[in-house]
């Protein structure tokens, strides 16, 4: 009983270890391999990350001030293959899309007045093509331009 | 038998991340909302999930904002150094370590080199009570005091710091403190914003003050993903959702964007016009910011 509690208990451990850890390499894969592509733009330093599987999707709002020019990007590691994107505005209306089978890696523009926008990124799912769950890292990268 | 199952389960999530190549690491900022099943392939992950972010203005983007829109430096107006001492709260040291990020970044942005290295000595100084050391080491101290004289090299540094806080204390587990000196730095940028618009007031800083409404909204959100059992997260939260209240007449731009081109550039524009504010909104924003300010500092 006490065997099987103790078991448990490091079952547990390690997977809180192993997650925090997976976190960190997240961390540490956007700032080592997304932040360079954001020059010569200066990254925002938000740093909107997951860990994502086929079929899962992310999205954040963001504000862009006027007179600053933005770079937007989103950056999955390489197992994931290509996934979509998306800039939305507060109505829904898409200002920009990247989709997986032709991919646009970034978005520059100019703000002109301020505006609020949302990116949304999906994961292609893998259905039917394959049994293996590739979870990876995803993260949406704002650079700025004064 | 059952007990063999739950291992079995256990076992499943704990070698989950290993399939990862990035390790992927949960989120920074997300709050994982259910909404509905996984697919047929992806039964080890019993839940479809949609990671939620909420993205905060920097205190050096903000900073840059403000001098942009005209503002001036003022050190009367920041937190004084010798506050630091009286932060003995794990939640006091993280609100102003924001504070003192903040008053650090507009120092800094206004190549203000002896304020600056006041207030990094006091960042560092609350940084070290809540164990961040490994983010703001002393090497980091060096760095900063070689490049006092080099305000771009400086501004990296800063922005590298604020970073490296703020990822080591989500890494470790300590959410609530993240977004407690995310919240004390967003509060310390607009209380600088409304305080240099005292005697500096012009329709470009009132703009930047007004759409603050904007980033307002996503951090009571991001407050919101993490204050579960956490007081301190809570009332911070109720601080912000009544300056809210303050802005809720605040005309911001938003709604619609349009897409155009200039000399190959793409420009994104508003549909709605800039935004503004009255004599009576500003003076309302700034009592209010100071008010809940205040309450952090003091």
């Amino acid at each position: 009983m006490n065997r099987n509690i103790l078991m448990n208990a490091a079952l547990v451990g390690a997977f809180v270890f192993v997650a925090t850890a997976a976190q960190a390499q997240c961390r540490s894969f956007a700032k080592n391999k997304c932040v360079p592509e954001l020059a010569p733009y200066k990254f925002n330093e938000s740093f909107n990350g997951a860990q994502l599987a086929p079929g899962e999707e992310a999205e954040v709002n963001l504000t862009f001030y006027s007179g600053q020019e933005y770079r937007v990007m989103v950056c999955a590691h390489p197992i994931l293959g290509e996934v979509n994107w998306k800039l939305v505005d507060a109505n829904n209306k898409m200002v920009f899309e990247s989709l997986a089978d032709q991919p646009k890696k970034k978005f520059d523009f100019k703000a002109a007045t301020t505006t609020q926008m949302r990116v949304v990124v999906w994961v292609p799912s893998t259905k039917g093509k394959t049994d293996m769950v590739h979870v990876g890292c995803v993260a949406i990268m704002v650079g700025f331009k004064e | 038998m059952k007990t063999m199952r739950i291992q079995n389960w256990l076992m499943i999530l704990a070698m989950l991340p290993l399939f990862t190549a990035c390790g992927g690491g949960a989120t920074e900022q997300d709050d994982l909302n259910a909404t509905g099943t996984a697919d047929t392939t992806q039964d080890a992950r019993l839940q479809k999930t949609k990671a939620i972010f909420y993205s905060v203005p920097s205190p050096m983007e903000t900073a840059g904002l403000l001098k942009k829109a005209g503002a001036t430096y003022n050190s009367k107006m920041l937190n004084d150094v010798k506050n630091v001492d009286r932060y003995t709260s794990a939640s006091k040291q993280a609100l102003n370590l924001g504070v003192y990020g903040a008053d650090l970044s507009y120092a800094s942005v206004f190549n203000q080199t002896q304020e600056s290295m006041f207030y990094t000595s006091c960042t560092k100084k609350l940084a070290d009570r809540l164990g961040v050391i490994h983010a703001f080491s002393d090497s980091t101290l060096e760095a900063m005091e070689k490049n006092m004289n080099d305000r771009d090299a400086l501004l990296d540094i800063i922005s590298e710091t604020y970073w490296s806080m703020d990822a080591y204390l989500k890494e470790n587990e300590r959410e609530n403190i993240s977004v407690l000196m995310i919240a004390g730095g967003w509060v310390e940028g607009l209380y600088i914003g409304t305080q240099v618009a005292k005697n500096n007031d012009t329709p470009e800083l009132r703009q930047r003050i007004a759409e603050q409404k904007l980033s307002l909204g996503d951090l009571i959100g991001l407050l919101g993903s993490y204050e579960g059992d956490d007081g301190v997260v809570k009332s911070v939260k109720s601080d912000l959702e009544a300056l809210a209240a303050v802005f809720a007449d605040v005309q911001v731009g938003g709604g619609g964007a349009s897409l155009s081109e200039e000399n190959g550039v793409a420009v994104i524009g508003g549909e709605s016009a800039a935004a503004s504010l009255t004599d009576a909104q500003l003076v309302a924003i700034r009592d209010k910011a100071a008010a809940i300010r205040n309450s952090y500092i003091n």
